[in-house]
């Protein structure tokens, strides 16, 4: 259901305490939808996502990808 | 006697929150009557549902 | 705040008693009303005038102790009972062990300890020393199928429930070992049988079918006993024990009675006809849900549309007479072209949010950012008082923008449009920043990292707020008729409530008369005559003012969207096109037409239709008959197609009653599986029992085999009673053929509905949408759904006009503004968009010489496929545009990103 393409700069890796920033495109229906449960639900991970909700992830241009890793993204998570 | 566009619907489990909705949804007024301080019966006391164990809630 | 300072404390009945709260207290997080209440039964305060901590603590002033119970008088057209279900008696589970043994629980118990909401957070543990349990036992009929306590019914639902906590137990504890104790598997609703096996296999649950009589403790374990059909006796030790409770009548169902003037059957439960399922005995009093009889959801959820509908025909005189519209100021269109002037609401969600994160530090961060012109936090921003003083707050300030950051705008963002929209601004003008189920829950234990991540959701909402824009709120006029392809008992009864329900039904069947499937049968399941009522049906339908039939036609093709169908029928190969609004679907299914068993070597091995056929035809063929011999679930359940057919249990009990009342010294056997006469049918199969027909279970690899002779016939078939094979000299060989689908493939494309694996059509969602189907104005009912009873078809007939009535009655279909819109001076007609569009929403159309692409809007569903591969960016989608989302990713670098 939810692909994960982290990116990692190999020298940041070697740095102790490396913190990923991730940029989520997730989707409406399902993907926002089951984030949003495991709040419910309080199931805890990582805050080191931050979110972009769009309506289905056909929306999610491969520009936007490209943007992201440009704004300073570690890693694109596309949900749907 | 002109008849009355309002019904009522007792109980606010599962079923007469349905019926309620549509009853609304149809063009009728409509009063939800439940005994328990919050609608949604016994189907809300329920972990998840058979048979894709989704949510109930 | 009042739950924390009361003294008093109750047991959490929501919990299933096995928690405790204190007397004021709110059932769950999300329960409707969303405000605490206080237990009167317990409070100090109402008991004996003393304390008042809540009402002194509550810092909304909302707790009165003034207040009175108040009678009112309410003038209504008609009454809908949905009282639900009542508890069976704890004196009946006493006998197994619950109240006396601490590891014996009710399945409802149960459920609240898988529940990651519940007492125990979702572990798993046993009452008596919290341990995790490794043995359990689910045993089942506990308070159904069982006449020492008065319910002789079967529940219909336990069978399904304890697969299901089964299930989820052994996720949450791989290790444990669960046996299921069965009388008979009833899992016989749609697609039941299926995920049944199917979790039987992935978790390693067993099945035992038995009746345990008594639970016992020995050494602080938990002792059953059993018998198996072979005749074996067996004991074993379990850790814990869960009762698969029934379901009683509502325990006020006599006090209900009086007060409506209904009458009850005798099990206490609501008195209803097989053709007429959801009427009470009293004119306009309509009943639904298990008080007609025990059910599951899916089942509930329909009978509730139904009543709907039957309320509706009764009232269709007064529709609109008594309902109150909503009216909104104009939009002040000055104000949203102006510079982006955005105010931020930071909601505390009480502790929800502001025991994480720094409510304070985030609204003031918020000040920072470009555009905002004003900043606040909120205790509870969803609540009715903040609301209105959100509105007063962007009046004031004249906000053109507004960003709520709070919870998840799945569940919120209506709200606050109507906030909006309240008060002249475009709905489209507010964002929300989900601080709260994707921040605050999910990082309770880092409130540091929570804060900045809040910091981050709001920044880049607000610079998505900056490029909002207002969005108009189509609607699309509907035609007010609807089309009902199918003319058997369920399309009628659909055609008549829709017609009924004050809109214009063209019936289509594509046989040359009305009546499908119901045509053949003899008595309906209560004993009624099954022709009189296609009779009166059929009479009702052609005597229609509303409802122009169609016979001996199909459909050739269906184009449109809601409201706005249009279908070429297709008469003697003469085609005529109609207009239509909505579509139901009841195509209906068939019988079975069984494979091996000797079927068609004799005219003594017949169906069950076959055999209802011959008795109306009259008894001479049952003069010689000695032995009569039906077998069960031929073609069903793994037999050749998957699926239970789920009425041939009952059709073999009643046609073996029937035969036993023609000639009472006729000997019946029925091989069963499972018998599977499931809510009040139960009383027919002890009947039967009773009458001496021999019920013998076989297993799938031990099948019953009909043998041809030259002389007779000859049933041979395994006794696992008596460990040896019978053979019986068969007069009449009844095979109980299951339900097969219609052909539904061709329509299926034509609508584009899709169908299950076992070409059934597939509904929208299966619990809480069982009518309607994926594509929007399009419904269904009966047969075409899944096999089910003549009663089960004509409650989903019901519900299924109930829902295709809903837009009729509205006249205008609203449409989502978030939808895709075409630049046709950028577009270069590539038709990219057409091919990829999965709703059919965008055509090409000539636009000069040259091609071009356009939404219908109504069909859009805004996923933005479209704009996402269109090559010359031409395509712009309401609400999420690149240039917002572009905007959004730039804000999520704190220190900003320039364009590139």
């Amino acid at each position: 259901m939810a692909q994960q393409n982290v990116v990692k700069k190999e020298s940041e890796m070697a740095q102790e305490g490396f913190e990923p920033r991730i940029l989520g495109f997730f989707c409406h229906w399902c993907c926002y939808a089951a984030a949003d449960s495991a709040g419910v639900s309080r199931y805890q991970y990582p805050p080191n996502v931050r979110v972009i909700r769009v309506m289905c992830t056909g929306r999610i241009d491969a520009r936007f990808i490209l943007e992201a890793f440009r704004c300073g993204a570690d890693g694109v998570f596309t949900g749907g | 006697m002109a008849k009355s566009g309002a019904i009522m619907v007792l109980g606010g489990g599962v079923a007469g929150v349905q019926t309620a909705l549509d009853l609304s949804e149809l063009g009728y007024y409509v009063y939800l009557v439940e005994k328990k301080a919050s609608i949604g019966g016994v189907m809300a006391q329920l972990d998840k549902t058979f048979p894709t164990n989704d949510c109930s809630l | 705040m009042c739950t924390m300072y009361c003294p008093r404390p109750v047991v959490d009945t929501y919990n299933e008693r096995l928690d405790i709260t204190r007397a004021p207290h709110i059932d769950y997080a999300q329960a409707i009303p969303s405000s605490y209440y206080i237990d009167a039964k317990a409070c100090l305060r109402v008991n004996y005038e003393t304390c008042n901590l809540c009402a002194q603590t509550c810092t909304a002033g909302a707790i009165d102790f003034s207040q009175q119970p108040k009678e009112l008088e309410l003038k209504v057209g008609a009454v809908v009972l949905t009282p639900g279900f009542g508890r069976v008696d704890d004196e009946v589970l006493e006998r197994f062990g619950y109240g006396r043994f601490p590891d014996v629980l009710t399945a409802f118990e149960f459920e609240r300890l898988t529940c990651a909401s519940g007492p125990t957070e979702g572990h798993i543990v046993r009452p008596s020393d919290n341990q995790v349990p490794k043995k359990i036992a689910f045993l089942q009929c506990i308070g159904s199928r069982d006449e020492t306590c008065g319910n002789g019914y079967c529940s219909s639902v336990c069978c399904m429930y304890a697969v299901k906590e089964a299930s989820v137990a052994k996720e949450h504890e791989p290790d444990l070992d669960i046996s299921i104790f069965f009388m008979d598997v009833r899992t016989m609703g749609k697609g039941f049988d299926e995920a049944r096996k199917r979790a039987q296999e992935k978790y390693g649950i067993n099945v035992i079918r038995a009746r345990v009589p008594r639970v016992d403790q020995v050494d602080g374990k938990l002792a059953l006993t059993w018998t198996t059909g072979d005749g074996e006796h067996h004991s074993d030790l379990f850790d814990m024990v869960v009762l698969s409770v029934g379901l009683e009548s509502p325990e006020d169902a006599e006090t209900i009675a009086r007060v409506t003037d209904i009458e009850l059957n005798h099990y206490n439960f609501c008195r209803t006809s097989v053709d007429s399922p959801l009427l009470s005995s009293r004119g306009g009093v309509l009943v639904a849900g298990a008080f007609q009889g025990p059910k599951d959801i899916p089942e509930s959820v329909t009978q509730a549309s139904g009543a709907a509908a039957i309320a509706s025909e009764l009232l269709a005189d007064a529709r609109n007479s008594q309902t109150v519209t909503v009216t909104y100021p104009d939009e002040d269109k000055a104000l949203e072209e102006e510079e982006p002037r955005i105010g931020v609401f930071v909601c505390h969600c009480g502790v929800n949010i502001a025991g994480v994160v720094d409510v304070k530090a985030v609204r003031d961060y918020a000040g920072t950012l470009p555009g905002v012109v004003l900043y606040e936090d909120t205790l509870y921003s969803c609540s009715q008082d903040a609301l209105k003083s959100i509105a007063e707050k962007i009046k004031e300030n004249r906000l053109n923008r507004v960003v709520i950051s709070a919870c998840s705008p799945r569940t919120h963002e209506p709200l606050f449009q109507e906030t909006l929209r309240s008060i002249g601004l475009n709905p489209a003008l507010v964002e929300m920043a989900n601080i709260r189920d994707q921040c605050a829950w999910v990082h309770a234990q880092e409130p540091d990292k929570a804060t900045e991540k809040a910091k981050d959701l709001v920044r880049m909402a607000v610079a998505k707020a900056r490029l909002l824009t207002p969005l108009d709120q189509p609607t699309v006029d509907v035609t007010p008729s609807a089309l009902v392809i199918g003319g058997g008992a369920a399309g009628m009864s659909a055609a008549l409530s829709i017609a009924d329900q004050g809109y214009k039904v063209v019936l289509v069947e594509r046989s040359k008369e009305l009546g499908g499937n119901l045509k053949r049968l003899k008595w309906t399941l209560d004993g009624q005559d099954a022709s009189k009522v296609l009779k009166d049906m059929i009479k009702k339908v052609k005597a229609h003012k509303n409802i122009q039939v169609f016979t001996g036609s199909q459909v050739e093709s269906v184009s449109g969207y809601v409201g706005n169908f249009t279908s070429a029928l297709s008469r003697q190969g003469k085609t005529e096109m109609i207009n239509h609004g909505v579509i139901v679907l009841a195509t209906g299914g068939r019988e079975y037409k069984p494979k091996g068993y000797a079927y068609g070597d004799s005219t003594r091995i017949v169906t069950q239709l076959e055999l209802e056929e011959k008795l109306a035809r009259g008894r001479g063929f049952l003069r010689n008959a000695r032995n009569v011999v039906m077998i069960q679930c031929v073609g069903s359940r793994g037999d050749d197609m998957q699926h239970c057919s789920r009425l041939c249990c009952i059709q073999a009990v009643k046609n073996a009653l029937k035969l036993k009342e023609l000639k009472p010294e006729l000997n019946i056997y029925i091989f069963y599986r499972d018998m599977r006469t499931y809510g009040f049918y139960e009383d027919l199969y002890r009947e039967a029992r009773k009458q001496g027909v021999k019920f013998i279970r076989y297993t799938l690899d031990r099948k019953p085999e009909v043998i041809k002779q030259s002389r007779g016939i000859k049933v041979r078939a395994f006794d696992e009673l008596i460990g040896e094979d019978l053979e019986i000299p068969a007069s009449l060989v009844v095979l109980s053929a299951g339900i097969a689908p219609g052909e539904n493939e061709e329509l299926s494309k034509i609508i584009k509905a899709p169908l299950t694996s076992e070409g059934f059509f597939l509904e929208a969602h299966a619990k809480l949408r069982p009518v309607e189907v994926a594509v929007d104005g399009v419904y269904l009912c009966g047969l075409a759904h899944g096999p089910k009873s003549l009663e089960e078809s004509v409650a989903q007939a019901k519900a299924a006009a109930a829902k295709a009535t809903i837009p009729l009655a509205k006249g205008k279909v609203a449409v989502a503004p978030i939808v895709s819109k075409v630049d046709q001076d950028k577009c270069i007609g590539c038709g990219i968009c057409e091919s990829l569009c999965p709703f059919n929403a965008i055509v090409l159309e000539k636009v000069g010489k040259r091609k071009k692409a356009k939404t219908i809007t109504a069909s859009c569903k805004g996923c933005g496929v479209c704009a996402s591969h269109c090559p010359t960016i031409a395509i712009s989608m309401g609400g999420f545009t690149d240039e917002a989302i572009m905007a959004q990713i730039h804000a999520f670098s704190p220190e900003g990103c320039e364009e590139a």
